[in-house]
């Protein structure tokens, strides 16, 4: 605490005097002093400004709630209330919490936390205050590229980067000498491991209409050299030629090389997740929550056998990971401007954020955070994941995501389905422009 | 003959003074009565659809700040939207077929209930378990039973020899539909053979016994007697569980989500996607409006036909 207090400069005189008050007490009544500083921290509430934080719920060591407890500890300027929202898994109620917040304009919740396809949205909508006059360049060169361009509208930063998730390639170290590369030697690979009889199926992925196969998409297009919306958030590329060929490759991993069971086409993380960890599979796509269960004996029968690389890519291009996680925002209408700003960059900082890795396992969105020795001790399997989110790339990025992802659910879904790869493509190209265009 | 019109003109006569008696505050007490349920409707359910109604006819969109009049292009864009008629067409397949399979086995087992037999009180307790169980259970106990992988529906199948490879339910455009459907009639057909049940009490039993008397079958007393008697329930029980079928969405919600390839869309799916996921309120009620207008045609044709069956069995 002490630490603390000299970080954050000199608490005011007041809270001197509460401090002084609670250190004499303190000396002369042990079991008293909880009780104490319960009250004094009660008492002190009135003075403080007040920030509300509304946040996904996330699970781990510690909660959310706690973590905002320890700011609240640091300093006696500002308190902070905690607004509980749904688990991310819940994304929808989690996106309808914050709309309905947001919309009314009034000021609350002054910080909140937004899944990384939201940011654009809420900035368009003019619901997220723009931060450059809070972050120096410096600063903001502190994070990944990837992250921090997700976190820019119209070239403004509207978010300020707390955690950083992706897909990856899990593969059986056990089976396999080294993790492959391109697409063809992962159908090579996985084609020799069915017929050999080590496992049942080659390739696990989430082929389900839902968001995962837009994550999916975005990893499949990217590594062929394509994409699905330019940067100008206008020019559609979803049917260009290198994401017709993606699409296709997503397609025969089923049809062509069977490498993939028709089954995909119904799941999404976990039930892809299940195969995997039960010994059956030989390479699954997934994001980095996978690992911790691959570890766990209770659940798992792949124990030790499983390493981590980024996806593979086609020839000609580079792997792609789909961007995840959650990221700050402030409320553009709030009250407390100075000090929503002040927790924020609290929470963002390379402290708090290595206190997330250690006690939620959310993994640091700045690349010096990965090079701690603390982190190294407590999250290795997090350590090697630093190349993967070098490689991370967003979803389209467009007020309008919401619509652009459910067109392309649709289509893509159609195009893995039914094998018309091309006219599905096209007519989500046509159905995005008018969604776009506007 | 004299006396009789006499007696007549004079009970008139005390009809009409006893209704002159009657006071202004005896004429209004009925309507201050209703008052609170009217008032209640009218906040609860005529408001929320006459604002979807105006909603409609605007083109607000949350993440835009979009909102001015547009008259009726939500409407002329709905018509001209495949995924729109996709998925009317999956939600009235969908009302029509567990409508349909509710209905004949709902019969079936009120008919089998309505007998005497040992444990008859408990096989009517035990009935009514799929219909306690939230829908959501329900959706995914049908997940692991229809499981492409490891489903026991699938083992029984393959067992039985009337299959030779899994089926990937829940993956394939051809079947998905067709699980929700089996979850659906599972879980609602214990409703309607109640309801039916409460039906056949309704059928005096003399009639069943004349008959028999007359040397009547089963089969000819249940299509002579019992069934035609029961027309009017069956239809009102129809028209309950077709207007409920028509607003399906946790199933499709929890068990596919809409998919794979659009193929289990139903129109409350898809509003809640374009209301709550992409903010689209203009489509979005437009899309509701249109699920009403069809639910309450649904209504009327129900309705007509109910009245026609009334009207035809006083006469």
């Amino acid at each position: 605490m002490t630490d603390n207090d000299d970080h954050v400069g000199k608490p005011a005189a007041v809270g001197r005097r509460q401090f002084l008050k609670v250190a004499g007490i303190t000396t002369g009544g042990v079991l008293a002093a909880p009780a104490i500083l319960k009250f004094t921290s009660i008492a002190s509430a009135a003075d403080r400004t007040n920030v509300t934080f509304a946040s996904a719920k996330f699970f781990g060591k510690r909660t959310v709630a706690e973590m905002v407890d320890v700011f609240n500890q640091s300093q006696s300027r500002i308190l902070v209330r905690y607004d509980e929202l749904p688990p991310p898994s819940s994304s929808t109620e989690v996106h309808q919490g914050l709309v309905q917040r947001l919309a009314k304009k009034d000021g609350s919740p002054d910080v909140f936390t937004q899944d990384v396809v939201w940011i654009a949205e809420f900035a368009g909508a003019g619901w997220a205050l723009p931060l450059d006059e809070y972050v120096t360049a410096d600063e903001a060169g502190a994070y990944f590229p990837g992250v921090l361009a997700a976190c820019k509208w119209q070239g403004k930063l509207t978010a300020l980067p707390w955690y950083v998730d992706s897909g990856m390639l899990y593969y059986r170290k056990d089976l396999v000498s080294s993790a492959p590369e391109t697409w063809e030697q992962l159908v090579a690979a996985a084609t020799d491991l069915v017929k050999a009889g080590k496992v049942k199926t080659g390739f696990s992925w989430q082929a389900k209409q839902a968001e995962v196969l837009i994550c999916d998409l975005v990893e499949f297009v990217t590594s062929n050299g394509g994409s699905i919306l330019g940067d100008d958030g206008k020019t559609v590329h979803i049917a260009d030629d290198a994401a017709i060929e993606a699409v296709q490759f997503m397609y025969d991993t089923i049809e062509k090389y069977k490498i993939s069971p028709p089954d995909v086409r119904s799941w999404d993380e976990e039930p892809s997740r299940t195969p995997f960890t039960g010994g059956d599979v030989a390479f699954l796509r997934n994001w980095s929550y996978v690992y911790s269960i691959c570890q766990d004996k209770t659940a798992s029968s792949v124990v030790d056998k499983v390493g981590v690389v980024p996806l593979p890519h086609f020839a000609k291009g580079k792997s792609a990971a789909c961007l995840g996680g959650y990221q700050y925002g402030v409320n553009a209408s709030t009250k407390n401007r100075d000090a929503s700003v002040e927790f924020l960059k609290w929470l963002s900082s390379p402290e708090t954020q290595l206190l997330f890795a250690t006690e939620l396992g959310l993994a640091p969105s700045r690349p010096a955070v990965f090079d701690s020795a603390e982190l190294g001790k407590a999250q290795p399997f997090m350590q090697t994941l630093k190349p993967v989110f070098v490689g991370a790339t967003a979803r389209p990025v467009t007020p309008k995501y919401s619509q652009v992802s459910l067109a392309l659910q649709s289509a893509v879904s159609k195009a893995v389905t039914n094998g018309n790869v091309a006219e599905a493509l096209k007519e989500a190209k046509t159905k995005i422009e008018s969604i776009v265009g506007a | 003959m004299t006396t009789l019109p006499s007696a007549g003109l004079a009970a008139g006569s005390r009809r009409s003074t006893r209704l002159g008696r009657r006071s202004r505050a005896e004429r209004w007490a009925p309507l201050l009565f209703l008052l609170p349920a009217v008032f209640t409707l009218a906040t609860v359910s005529v408001y929320p659809v006459l604002d979807g109604m105006r909603l409609s006819l605007r083109n607000t969109m949350l993440s835009t700040q979009e909102d001015e009049f547009v008259g009726l292009s939500n409407y002329i864009r709905l018509t001209g939207d495949p995924q729109f008629w996709s998925a009317w067409q999956h939600t009235m397949l969908f009302t029509a077929a567990s409508t349909l399979l509710e209905t004949a086995l709902g019969l079936a087992m009120a008919l089998v209930l309505y007998e005497t037999f040992k444990g008859r009180g408990w096989v009517r307790a035990a009935m009514l378990v799929p219909w306690a169980i939230p829908t959501v259970v329900t959706s995914k106990m049908f997940g692991w039973l229809f499981d492409g992988q490891h489903g026991v529906i699938n083992w029984l199948l393959l067992q039985s020899g009337l299959i030779d490879n899994y089926i990937n339910w829940y993956g394939d455009s051809r079947t998905a539909l067709l699980t929700i459907i089996i979850a659906d009639v599972w879980k609602t057909t214990p409703f309607m053979a109640l309801l039916l049940l409460a039906g056949l009490q309704t059928v005096p039993h003399s009639l069943v016994e004349a008959s028999r008397i007359d040397g009547a079958g089963p089969w000819q007393s249940f299509w002579s007697i019992r069934l035609p008697l029961l027309f009017t329930p069956l239809l009102i029980a129809g028209m309950f569980r077709a207007l409920d079928a028509f607003r399906i969405f946790d199933l499709v919600y929890v068990l596919t989500g809409g998919g794979p390839a659009d193929s289990t869309e139903v129109l409350s799916t898809l509003s809640y996607k374009v209301l709550f996921s992409g903010l689209d309120f203009g489509y979005g009620s437009a899309l509701s409006a249109a699920m009403f207008i069809t639910e309450a045609l649904i209504a009327l044709c129900f309705g007509l036909f109910i009245v026609r069956r009334m009207r035809r069995d006083n006469g």
